[in-house]
């Protein structure tokens, strides 16, 4: 944008957070003839536009201001009842419709700017939601936005209304001369064209100043939100805490299955087969003299076992860290998988750089996990891998035409997947409605 | 010589199971899990129970539980536990009642046929076989015990071989030494180690290995 001439007069723009649409308008980046003109033209566009955002979020909030006062009438009359008894009946609904509007506008307010996070559903039980501190604030907020917002938002609407009126009055004053002849409704009684004419510039004048201060008024009455329905300060940080507590023991967990695993198929397997070995050769050792056929044939099985013992073994190195993954790539290595998947699988990989190997391999197994999942509970007859990098993520969707249902509280492997991906901060999201189709979408930082 | 084995790999169960026939003992059955090894024991009332101690479902200590369970219904039955790995506490388990007709053996030394065979006639005659791997966890594990710094070297070889439960006999030709000299041996390590004297191998291993154990705890 600031390779062509007009886009440099451009000042700079003072309400970006409310109208991140703007900076992108085609225009300004167009006909250097006459760059003074589309200099204008494209200040207008993006005046009137700043303009618009501005009065849409005044009607919304100007919606969820009539919202927090009906809660807050609610909650003043459950109050009031609840002195003789009765309000503590419906006191838990009221309380809820508090923090119902209150997500309404925390999700309004996140529509428009930074997010405002939920603390989520309210606990069970009067007492422990008397308690909840988000609840008094909130309550606070419905005071403030319930008054104060719907106060602003009358202000603001009543800017672009006066401004119409006023400057169509010309056209349209004589056929309603009892309307505006006196200053029941308007403020000056119009009599003449005259003073038609002084309505009509008092009418620019509102248009000018609804184009200033809508902007402004609309950010005034999102501040009670973002103030008082943010989480406080210090409470993120916690959550964070929480957060990353939960997902390290998760992390923790998949690492011990993932050793219970290796060893019991060290143990189960490899070992067994080894052991079979040397009982199959301590029997070619006994039988040599007695039966020199017999120990051929056993020396044969021995030997079958000892290659028995290595295929495991590899088996479980591949289950560690796939070499292909550590000496290649991730997209040799899911090739590999796909190649060996025991539904037809599609796969399709845009990975342009490595990134970090732990988060290869949680993307190798998550793929693995989902494909294993698929053939073994889904009856699908194709499936659909696609790896690829959005920005500084990995997404992996996982796609099969099998009959749907899946349950990440039935099957342990979702569950490990979950565990996985959260241990990366990723996220993981299935979609299976019975019937199909089976979506499972995993996003993984890419940490590199 | 009846022989039931409890296995859950099928190639080490038809491996085992055909080592001892060529040996010519007799396999009367062969189960994949504790359950069926119980029913097998109960059908076929054998003279030993070979068993597996990970098998399905959880590949825990069902051979170990099944063991007990076994030995319980049939008080007389012997039972040679095998295991991919010894674990002293597994010992402890299986040796709450007394070591007879007991042992607990690292698999892999079913492959040393004659060594094995011997473990198993031993245990089926009333004696009882401790993996060295398991004596050798309770030494390392109680080095500090001041009765056992008593020890002269040949004493404590003595005392390992014993621990296994190897009789007078094995014991002397293991060590390339006479029958008398290990007698000797045996005394000198029991009063050392504050012991009643006792000739009898299998409750032999027994006060030596609690006493191994006691020592650990002690330390």
């Amino acid at each position: 944008m600031t390779s062509t001439p007009g886009a440099r007069t451009t000042p700079p723009d003072v309400s970006a957070p409310l109208d991140p649409s703007t900076p992108t308008d085609p225009s300004t980046s167009t006909s250097p003839p006459a760059p003074a003109r589309t200099a204008l033209s494209a200040r207008a566009r993006r005046g009137a536009v700043r303009t618009l955002d501005a009065l849409e979020h005044v009607v919304g909030g100007l919606g969820t201001g009539v919202l927090a006062l009906m809660t807050l009438a609610a909650f003043v009359l459950t109050a009031l009842l609840s002195v003789v008894g009765v309000g503590l009946l419906v006191a838990p609904e009221v309380l809820r419709a508090v923090r119902a509007v209150a997500d309404r506008e925390r999700a309004r307010l996140s529509h428009t700017g930074a997010t405002v996070v939920s603390p989520g559903p309210l606990p069970d039980g009067l007492r422990a939601q008397l308690g909840d501190r988000d609840l008094r604030r909130e309550l606070l907020w419905t005071a403030v936005h319930g008054t104060v917002g719907i106060g602003l938002g009358m202000v603001a609407l009543t800017l672009p209304f006066a401004a119409v009126r006023d400057v169509t009055l010309p056209l349209w004053w004589r056929g309603f001369p009892e309307l505006v002849g006196s200053t029941d409704v308007m403020y000056v009684a119009v009599t003449s064209w005259a003073d038609a004419l002084v309505v009509f510039l008092m009418g620019i004048g509102w248009f000018v100043l609804a184009v200033l201060v809508l902007p402004l008024l609309a950010r005034l009455q999102t501040w009670p939100g973002r103030a008082l329905l943010a989480p406080p300060p210090g409470a993120d940080l916690a959550l964070r805490v929480a957060q990353l507590t939960a997902t390290r023991a998760g992390a923790l967990d998949a690492h011990m299955a993932e050793l219970r695993r290796i060893e019991r198929s060290l143990h189960d397997g490899t070992q067994n087969r080894l052991v079979a070995v040397t009982v199959l050769l301590g029997a070619a050792r006994r039988a040599v003299v007695r039966d020199p056929a017999q120990a051929e044939d056993l020396l044969e099985r021995a030997q079958c076992a000892a290659e028995d013992a290595l295929a495991d073994l590899r088996a479980v190195a591949r289950g560690i860290l796939p070499p292909v993954l550590a000496d290649r790539s991730l997209a040799d290595a899911l090739t590999g998988l796909a190649a060996s998947s025991l539904v037809p699988c599609t796969l399709r990989v845009d990975l342009p750089v490595r990134g970090a190997a732990s988060v290869e391999a949680t993307a190798y197994f998550v793929v693995a996990e989902a494909l294993t999942n698929t053939a073994r509970h889904s009856r699908a007859s194709a499936v659909t891998v696609d790896v690829r990098t959005t920005g500084d993520l990995v997404r992996i969707v996982v796609t099969d035409d099998g009959v749907g249902g899946a349950d990440e509280a039935a099957g342990s492997g979702l569950a490990g997947i979950r565990r996985r991906t959260a241990a990366h901060d990723g996220t993981l999201l299935l979609t299976s409605p019975p019937g199909g189709p089976t979506t499972l979408e995993v996003t993984l930082p890419c940490g590199s | 010589m009846r022989i039931v084995i409890g296995e859950d790999d099928a190639l080490l169960r038809e491996g085992l199971a055909l080592l001892l026939r060529a040996e010519g003992l007799d396999v009367v059955a062969t189960a994949p899990d504790a359950d069926q090894l119980l029913a097998a024991v109960d059908r076929y009332e054998p003279d030993v129970a070979i068993v597996d101690v990970r098998m399905p479902p959880t590949h825990t200590d069902e051979g170990i539980r099944a063991a007990v369970e076994a030995r319980r219904r049939h008080p007389g039955l012997a039972v040679l536990v095998l295991s991919a790995y010894v674990e002293q506490a597994f010992a402890t388990d299986l040796l709450a009642n007394g070591g007879a007709r007991l042992g607990y053996l690292l698999k892999e030394r079913v492959g040393r046929v004659e060594q094995f065979l011997d473990a198993l006639h031993r245990v089926a005659a009333g004696g009882t076989a401790i993996d060295p791997e398991v004596v050798a966890q309770l030494l390392t594990r109680t080095r500090s015990d001041p009765r056992l710094d008593r020890l002269s070297p040949r004493e404590r070889e003595v005392l390992e071989i014993m621990a296994e439960g190897l009789g007078n006999t094995a014991i002397a030709s293991r060590l390339f030494i006479t029958e008398g000299a290990v007698h000797k041996h045996i005394r000198s390590i029991f009063a050392k180690l504050d012991l009643p004297p006792d000739d009898e191998a299998d409750r032999r291993v027994t006060a030596v290995l609690r006493y191994l154990e006691d020592a650990q705890r002690r330390a």
